[in-house]
């Protein structure tokens, strides 16, 4: 399955916030979304879910065109998300996060168990009692385990500590390894280049660089973007 | 309401006590009846005001529907009992309709809510006058007679209408609070975009719930109807009992919805007692005025 968005134009009212941007991702690899702050990395990861409109292009999942989908219909047809801020329901418990997400028992207890230090032990508390950054683990561990396809993810090592960022990044490349397609917009630049196979590079809602990382000058080219 | 309840235990008492020989405990007994009415006409209101943000005007009309679908039951030659799961699945209908094709619109706009609803029950009456006539028809009780009960002789039909109001009150309770259904309805009040991108078919969920809380009150319509008129101003009588639970319990938790029936039941009551309905209806409405003067928020009440 592959996730497409061509031309893909969305916003906040009358300004757009995306100017035509394309980007796809395959089962089986990760692409980077870098870019600095306000670039519309988060825009994108919206207009990708459905949950801004698009107001112009086109996004397709697998076989079908899904740009006037709503989010839960790509859900089910197997794309998922991890969002930057409000990543889980943080009024309910650790414990009905896992529920809605539709993990059975056993794939509750592996989200749970895939950032151990962290979350075991604390399914029956609010979800909003847990600190930034275990939010954060929690909500990458519901969509890593909820069997979509295709994961789009919004910084999900935002608040987490060094040690846990190796630990998601072993989930994630283990997740690539089976098959997993992973858009990750990420600030951070060691993570991104340890999994990433291919880069874009956005700068004010349109695409400036792309590669692959085996491209010799790759991470030179992300750089100029990225410096002030 | 208040007044309606009242007149009818005044009249009762006048006929010459048939079924009234203890005057404090089938007062007490008509109060239990007014919380068992309360309630289920309130919940219904608080359903859709606490979990989609509706201030629905037309609830009022939704038990109208659901007492002219009894009486529709009766015209048919079928039984009243029939009449109770027959109003709500009509409402049930009838209010998924509702929200499709008119608040889905204007979730994200609560003072719109208001004047939609109160449209639609300003149609929803005309309609009623269109097919039935202004006329006042009856629903015959399916249980005439008294039962006695604390030392009283109380017309039995109360005593089921009490029965299936606390059952429907409960069972629905449980479904919001208590089952997978609950869960996700209260993922979508806490976040619509996050439980849309859990895989959520909010739309649904939503056109569900406001169809659960219509059929709470068409249950409600189909169970008072035997007792006094139906006409297509009934639902005028409820609306304003039901927004006093709502706002002396509050919705941030559905339970508050029963508590704050029990405690307008008993104002009320405790009211008419002591003085006449007239006062008990100013005790009600102070009873809202200081609730709403130092109530913590918009959706909490006393208890929740
Ligand atoms: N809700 C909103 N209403 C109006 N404008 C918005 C809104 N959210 C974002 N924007 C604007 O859209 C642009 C892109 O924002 P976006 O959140 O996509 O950036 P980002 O690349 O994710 O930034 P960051 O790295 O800080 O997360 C910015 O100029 C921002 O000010
Ligand atoms: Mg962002």
């Amino acid at each position: 399955m592959r996730l497409q968005a061509t031309g893909l134009e969305a916003g906040y009212g009358a300004v757009p916030a995306l100017h035509g941007v394309s980007v796809s991702v395959e089962q089986g690899e990760i692409v980077a979304i870098v870019g600095r702050n306000g670039v519309g990395k988060t825009t994108l990861i919206k207009a990708l879910m459905g949950l801004l409109p698009a107001t112009s292009g086109s996004v397709r999942l697998g076989g079908n065109d899904v740009t006037r989908w709503p989010p839960s219909r790509r859900v089910r047809a197997g794309l998922r998300a991890v969002y930057q801020e409000r990543a889980v329901f943080s009024e309910l418990t650790v414990r009905d996060n896992l529920r809605l997400n539709g993990l059975d028992a056993s794939a509750q207890a592996d989200v749970l168990e895939m950032f151990p230090d962290s979350l075991i032990g604390r399914d029956q508390q609010r979800a909003g009692t847990l600190s930034g950054g275990e939010q954060k683990m929690l909500a990458s561990g519901c969509a890593l385990r909820a069997g979509a396809s295709i994961l789009v993810m919004d910084e999900p090592t935002e608040g987490l500590q060094p040690s846990n960022v190796d630990l998601l990044g072993k989930h994630l490349s283990q997740a690539r390894d089976d098959g997993l397609g992973v858009i990750l917009v990420e600030q951070h630049l060691a993570l991104a280049t340890s999994l990433a196979t291919r880069f874009v590079v956005l700068e004010k809602g349109e695409v400036v660089a792309s590669g692959h990382a085996d491209e010799p000058d790759i991470h030179e080219r992300i750089a100029t973007h990225l410096v002030i | 309401m208040v007044g309606r309840r009242a007149d009818h235990r005044l009249r009762s008492k006048r006929k010459g006590s048939v079924f009234v020989v203890d005057a404090l405990t089938s007062e007490i007994l008509n109060g239990v009846g007014s919380f068992a009415t309360l309630a289920i006409v309130a919940l219904g209101l608080g359903i859709v005001f606490g979990l989609m943000g509706v201030i629905n005007l037309a609830h009022g009309e939704f038990v109208m529907v659901g007492a002219y679908v009894a009486f529709m039951v009766q015209e048919a030659g079928r039984s009243h009992w029939l009449a109770i799961p027959i109003a709500a699945i009509v409402l049930l209908l009838l209010g998924g309709m509702i929200e499709l094709a008119l608040i889905r619109r204007i979730y994200q706009r609560p003072e719109l809510t208001i004047l939609a609803t109160f449209g639609l029950s300003i149609v929803l009456r005309q309609l009623a006058e269109l097919i039935f006539t202004k006329d006042f028809r009856s629903v015959v009780n399916p249980v005439p007679g008294a039962t006695p009960a604390l030392g009283v002789l109380y017309p039995t039909y109360r005593f089921v209408l009490i029965a299936v109001a606390v059952t429907v009150v409960v069972v629905t309770l449980l479904t919001f609070t208590r089952s997978q259904f609950g869960l996700t309805v209260q993922a979508i009040v806490a976040d619509r975009e996050l439980a849309e991108s859990a895989g959520i078919r909010t739309s649904v969920v939503n056109s569900l719930a406001f169809g659960i809380g219509a059929a709470t009150a068409g249950v409600a319509g189909a169970l008072v109807a035997p007792l006094g008129a139906v006409e297509p101003q009934i639902g005028l009588t409820y609306l304003p009992g039901a927004f006093l639970v709502v706002i002396v319990g509050g919705v941030s938790r559905l339970w508050g919805v029963v508590l704050g029936a029990g405690i307008v039941a008993a104002v009320q009551t405790g009211a008419i007692h002591f003085a006449d309905a007239v006062l008990a209806q100013i005790v009600s409405l102070l009873l809202a005025v200081v609730v709403l003067q130092f109530g913590r928020s918009s959706r909490s009440g006393l208890v929740a």
